[in-house]
């Protein structure tokens, strides 16, 4: 695995995209599916802003909600 | 004729419409078209038969979910309400049920899909509302509160029942741990037919909802009621047991099961690593919490520190206060900004009386004769933001001070403990869960199933439910041999529920309800439940607000022809496709709205209605009466001929051209006979 880089935590009503596969061995290949949709941040770690931990992102529109590793995600405005 | 029967049978799936039969009737006209001597009828024949092999299970999804995820069948298009609900519950027929005050109606439904429907309406972390469309025009819909009224309504009144069971397979599983995943993978594999069993180390049923959750979110009696309904399926209980210990998997599979689903949650808590840690006094939330809710109303001293900023940090500095302790702090390495725990927990935690210290580094627990007497701190700075904007708290030099404190909690995370499931050849992941698919469950062992916070480390209440839903299909499909899927299951459309009418200004000028609370000083002193719950005037009046995105696709066809088309900008709808985030305000319709009718006539899904009404013509969305006029009759033979701004519009449009009968309004009818008469003096016979 690649090492993280240090990134301001997901908190919870963040609208971040799924800009890439992820690296984590966690990531399944059903995932490739949502790999440009943008959502909302509806469960980050919330108990150390975990960097490694899954958060959970309801993408917009029907795509449902997924947890995701944090190096696929970016925040967006 | 043929073709005739395929078109309908299509039509059938694409609107919801379609049965058992009509995958197989499809094939058979396909294959019949086959034998035709028509070429085109073979080359439809074909392209059916080749659609039918390569997307068949996307037409079975369509009959057995009623709901096209990729939005391409109108009728099917599933609300986002209910997609981004981890358990899939059919989220805008419920809350229409209870608009028309049919709890037990409602909460029957929701218990296809989630036999929890008392405690998510307590403490559900409602991924639904981030998507409620609703929120887009002011506020969500309080799906959460609205779902806990509905289900202590249906108990209360005996109403809360549990789906039919299938007949008995005789196939044998079990389920290793009582929380949220396993209780759930247990309710519907009995829904199944199947026998289930289970495992629990623990003396009560409910895992973290049980001894995570403070009574004062969740009262026990909760989790006991919808329990019991679980074991009122014939699921069989063993407490007090410990999978790895007490039974092997070795032992069980001599007992005749054939598959087991691991849900043993995530109790075991991160240290703090810092000297002193092993004295009595320093507890970890986990375990604090857990006994807590197994009775012990013992306060572990008067000066309580908690460590961390989390929700679970929170949760044991409310229970801290509520046991008596006199003095609570609850101590981050960072500011406020940076704290995870969910804001409103936060100031609640405060009103009721908690401190808050931050910027602050626990590196030493200190003790007296055998006993901790304080904790000894760094203060921090946050550094500067980095490259990616995140700011690391830097111990101060020179800074280090003891807080006083009799006993400290330590919440810094929590992790699986894995004793037991050493040696059942399961694959983990660097972070102690276990690597299983989320989509089936499987755990990439014969028969070994995975779910809930054992595979996501710690999660949701609801995305537990999820896990176990999903893990009882994927046990179902391996005991009967059915090959698993590979994508996530498309929600069911439980209902299609007609709806509510209300004029457009009062739709508007509904506002969600705030919950009411109870007060800090009796919160301080006691675990009843802090949120008291809504009335049911004010959860039938919420429920009211829904837009029913269930029916509407939200394309904006309506808006986009009444603008573009008609010229007359009369839908103020910003939460439609194509707005970009212009407002909504339903009530505009009624001050430029000529009914015309444009925008009914082309919507997809029949959301947007144009109606006769006696005297008068409605316009209406989603049961919203948008705009209504007195229909005006022709002076001829008294048919409705149109509300007068829809004659107006069309005597503008006209008037370049002909006159209109010297101002006498007439229908088509008689407009074509007066006009016959005038140009040829010759009468039209009658029809």
């Amino acid at each position: 695995m690649e090492p993280r880089e240090e990134k301001e935590p997901f908190r919870q009503g963040d609208r971040v995209q799924i800009y890439r596969a992820s690296n984590d061995e966690r990531w399944e290949p059903y995932m490739a599916q949502y790999i440009g949709m943008k959502g909302v941040v509806t469960d980050p770690d919330m108990v150390i802003n975990d960097p490694e931990a899954l958060v959970e992102v309801t993408l917009e529109g029907t795509g449902g909600t997924h947890r995701f590793p944090q190096d696929c995600l970016r925040k967006v405005g | 004729m043929r073709v005739e029967k395929a078109l309908v049978l299509i039509r059938d799936i694409a609107e919801g419409r379609a049965g058992g039969d009509h995958l197989r009737d499809l094939r058979g006209v396909a294959e019949s078209l086959l034998d035709r001597p028509d070429p085109e009828a073979n080359k439809l024949g074909q392209e059916l038969l080749e659609a039918l092999h390569l997307h068949g299970e996307v037409f079975q999804s369509h009959i057995l979910s009623r709901n096209c995820p990729t939005g391409e069948c109108d009728y099917l298009t599933p609300a986002p309400c209910q997609m981004a609900c981890p358990s899939g519950i059919d989220v805008p027929s419920y809350v229409a049920l209870i608009a028309e005050g049919k709890y037990d109606e409602a909460v029957n439904l929701i218990r296809q899909d989630n036999p929890f429907p008392w405690v998510c309406g307590l403490v559900c972390t409602h991924p639904c509302e981030f998507v409620c469309v609703r929120g887009k025009v002011d506020s969500p819909i309080a799906i959460k509160d609205l779902k806990a009224f509905a289900a202590e309504r249906a108990l209360s009144e005996g109403r809360y029942m549990n789906p039919p069971k299938e007949p008995e397979t005789g196939h044998k599983v079990c389920v290793v741990g009582a929380g949220p995943a396993g209780l759930t993978a247990a309710y519907f594999l009995a829904l199944k037919g199947h026998s289930v069993t289970v495992i629990e180390a623990l003396p009560v049923a409910g895992g973290m909802m049980m001894v995570g959750i403070p009574r004062f979110r969740l009262p026990r009696e909760v989790i006991d009621r919808e329990v019991a309904f679980i074991e009122e399926l014939g699921v069989e209980f063993r407490f007090n047991t410990r999978f790895g210990v007490d039974v092997t998997i070795d032992s069980l599979r001599k007992e005749g099961f054939e598959a087991f689903f691991i849900a043993i949650g995530a109790h075991s808590s991160f240290k703090l690593a810092i000297p002193g840690e092993d004295l009595p006094q320093v507890i970890d939330a986990v375990r604090f919490l857990q006994d807590v809710a197994m009775g012990s109303r013992r306060k572990p001293g008067d000066r309580v520190i908690v460590v961390g900023g989390g929700n679970v940090a929170i949760d044991a500095a409310r229970t801290l206060v509520r046991l008596g302790c006199s003095e609570v702090t609850l101590l981050y390495r960072r500011s406020r900004a940076e704290m995870p725990a969910n804001v409103k927990e936060v100031k609640q935690a405060e009103e009721e009386g908690v401190r808050l210290l931050f910027l602050t580094i626990p590196i030493e627990v200190i003790s007296e004769k055998g006993r901790v007497a304080g904790l000894k701190c760094l203060r921090a700075k946050l550094a500067e933001a980095d490259s990616r904007g995140r700011r690391r708290p830097i111990p101060v030099d020179g800074s280090d001070h003891i807080l006083p404190a009799d006993a400290v909690i330590t919440a810094i995370g929590q992790r699986v403990d894995t004793t037991g499931l050493e040696n059942l050849g399961l694959k983990w992941t660097s972070w102690d869960t276990i690597l299983a698919d989320t989509i089936t469950a499987g755990a990439g062992q014969e028969g070994m199933f995975a779910g809930g916070d054992v595979v996501l480390g710690p999660a949701t209440v609801v995305e537990a439910i999820g896990a176990g839903k999903r893990a009882a299909e994927g046990i179902d499909r391996f005991l009967k041999g059915i090959p698993q899927p590979t994508m996530p299951a498309v929600p069911v459309r439980r209902a299609r529920i007609t709806f509510w009418e209300m004029p457009a200004s009062k739709k508007m000028d509904l506002k969600r309800p705030d919950m009411p609370l109870l007060g800090p000083e009796r919160r301080r002193v006691t675990f009843q439940q802090v949120e008291l719950g809504l009335t049911e005037e004010e959860v039938r009046t919420e429920a009211h607000r829904c837009l029913r995105c269930d029916i509407c696709k939200r394309c904006g066809k309506c808006v986009a022809i009444c603008r573009d088309k008609m010229g007359i900008d009369a839908l103020e709808l910003g939460y439609v496709e194509g707005a970009n985030g212009l407002p909504t305000d339903l009530r505009r319709t009624s001050e430029r709205c000529i009914l015309c009718g444009a925008c009914a006539a082309n919507c997809p899904t029949g959301a947007m209605r144009i109606e006769d009404r006696g005297d008068e013509r409605l316009l209406i969305l989603c049961g919203t009466i948008m705009q209504r006029e007195r229909l005006e009759r022709c002076q001829g033979c008294r048919a409705p001929v149109g509300p007068s701004r829809y004659l107006d519009y069309v005597r503008r449009r006209t008037e370049g051209v002909a006159l209109a009968f010297g101002g006498i309004l007439l229908c088509e009818e008689c407009a074509r006979k007066a006009t016959a008469q005038s140009k040829s003096g010759i009468s039209v016979p009658e029809r």
